[in-house]
């Protein structure tokens, strides 16, 4: 190894990056070399000098009375937090009845669950891989952008949902909206500030494998809801399209959303191809209930107005 | 129910108190570092740990409980910053950033505090924050990555050119301290 290999390396040595090998390799170089470890003796004194300095500078510190009153914060919020599992849904037994409504309207799809439980977890990866890791294969575009080259459907979700919604539980406040690419499927992602936490809402068209028939006379406002990976999920069908919502916040509190945002969205999105007209169909009645194939999902009637 | 679930959530926050809050510290002082606001660091830490209490659930013992605390630091600054309209969707420094080094003179023996982190302070902020990471708060490179959603390549490439500035920065600083106490 040469002076300049170790130079090269010196600081991924000091940060115990560098494979066991080439440790090795560059203490013999330092046992015969005085310059590399002037030069490495260096490098730690400025990485320990940088520590001190962070770690000592008094105007970098928490003042004891905010670490107090977060401390405080904290206990309190601990105390108020529902407990994670069954006793998380209050409405639970009004949901159940609500399942065996979608049953008897013959509205589950049961035979499709392995392929839009795949669509669901698609959608959960893209909200945790765009909206709160930002680390997507591929750059999203702009809404615009994707409307001219993947169709009418991107362009109407520039502006619906409107910035600012006005949900039972508080305001969702878009944060951005874009399309982007998750496991080769492209959506529209809205992203919301919702309860506090990022929200997305995914629409991605429908391709012929999985279009449903719409019954004519489906009333329901149906959609499912569950749990993928920690993440809380609900989603409705139009007529070419899969709705989610995603989040980590309570069930209900997404379901408080989808309700407020489904029907206008589910209209704005079947007036792209013109089904609503075309059938007669209301783009209200366009959603289905979905079976998701996730622990926990149920088919919830969403409040239509 | 609420006596049944209390000794529960106690459970939580005691967990909670020993396992992450004793990195509030550490945990402040990148916020400050990072906002250059004390008010801005107090709201990024407590949201960081409201986030970390109600997903503590999510943390794996025996790992690193900085490292996870910073990665969900760094997400919340990013999703504050997106909120603020502060942000492109793709963030890439390095396209706008020179990938010239200059010459990078000998780091001074005898440095202050105030010198290492006036240098630290001068060179661009996507360096700063790797060689904060890195060499102040020692979390791995993989670790890194996660924390600002990079590649792992580029936390290397930015670490190395930083390194660089920041030498640059404090041969520069020192020599002109020199010279103008040589006048004095």
């Amino acid at each position: 190894m040469e002076c300049r290999d170790v130079r090269e390396m010196a600081d991924s040595f000091l940060a115990e990056e560098l494979l066991t090998e080439t440790n090795h390799e560059i203490l013999r170089h330092l046992d015969t070399c005085p310059v590399c470890r002037t030069d490495l003796d260096g490098r730690r004194a400025l990485r320990e000098g940088m520590q001190r300095a962070f770690h000592r500078a008094p105007n970098l510190g928490p003042s004891p009375e905010f670490a107090a009153r977060l401390r405080t914060t904290l206990q309190n919020t601990a105390q108020q937090a529902p407990a994670r599992g069954g006793a998380r849904f209050p409405g639970w037994w009004a949901l159940a009845a609500t399942v065996l409504l979608a049953v008897a309207l013959g509205l589950v799809y049961r035979g499709r669950s392995a392929a839009t439980g795949a669509l669901a977890r698609a959608a959960v990866g893209d909200h945790r891989n765009c909206a709160l890791q930002f680390r997507l294969a591929e750059k999203p575009i702009s809404l615009e952008n994707a409307a001219q080259r993947f169709g009418t459907m991107y362009r109407v979700l520039e502006k619906l949902p409107p910035d600012d919604v006005a949900t039972a539980v508080g305001p969702a406040q878009v944060l951005e909206r874009h399309s982007c690419v998750y496991d080769g499927r492209r959506f529209a992602h809205i992203v919301f500030r919702y309860r506090g936490e990022p929200v997305s809402l995914l629409v991605t068209a429908v391709d012929g494998a999985f279009r449903l028939t719409l019954p004519g006379d489906a009333r329901a406002h149906v959609t499912s809801s569950g749990r993928i990976d920690d993440m809380s999920v609900v989603s409705f069908r139009t007529s070419r399209q899969m709705v989610f919502f995603a989040g980590d916040i309570a069930q209900n509190d997404l379901l408080k959303l989808a309700e407020a945002v489904s029907i206008p969205l589910s209209r704005g999105l079947s007036a792209t191809d013109g089904v609503g007209a075309r059938s007669g169909i209301g783009a209200s009645e366009d959603m289905y209930a979905l079976d998701l194939g996730i622990v926990g999902s149920s088919a919830i009637r969403l409040q239509a107005r | 129910m609420a006596q049944k679930s209390a000794p529960a959530a106690d459970q939580v926050f005691t967990a909670f108190e020993v396992e992450a809050l004793p990195h509030l510290d550490r945990l402040f002082r990148l916020a400050m570092w990072f906002e250059r606001n004390r008010a801005e660091a107090e709201d990024l830490v407590q949201e960081t740990m409201m986030h970390a209490l109600q997903s503590f659930h999510r943390f794996q013992p025996g790992t690193n409980c900085r490292a996870w605390l910073t990665t969900i630091l760094q997400n919340v600054r990013r999703n504050r910053r997106r909120a603020r309209g502060r942000s492109p969707l793709v963030d890439d420094p390095d396209d706008r950033i020179g990938q010239a080094t200059p010459f990078v003179p000998p780091v001074p023996q005898e440095l202050t505090d105030e010198d290492l982190l006036g240098a630290l302070g001068r060179i661009p902020a996507p360096y700063q924050e790797v060689i904060v990471l890195c060499d102040v708060e020692e979390l791995t490179y993989k670790e890194i990555a996660d924390a600002l959603a990079i590649p792992l390549g580029t936390v290397m490439s930015r670490l190395h050119r930083g390194r660089a500035l920041l030498r640059a920065e404090l041969g520069a600083s020192t020599q002109g301290l020199r010279s103008r106490r040589a006048e004095i």
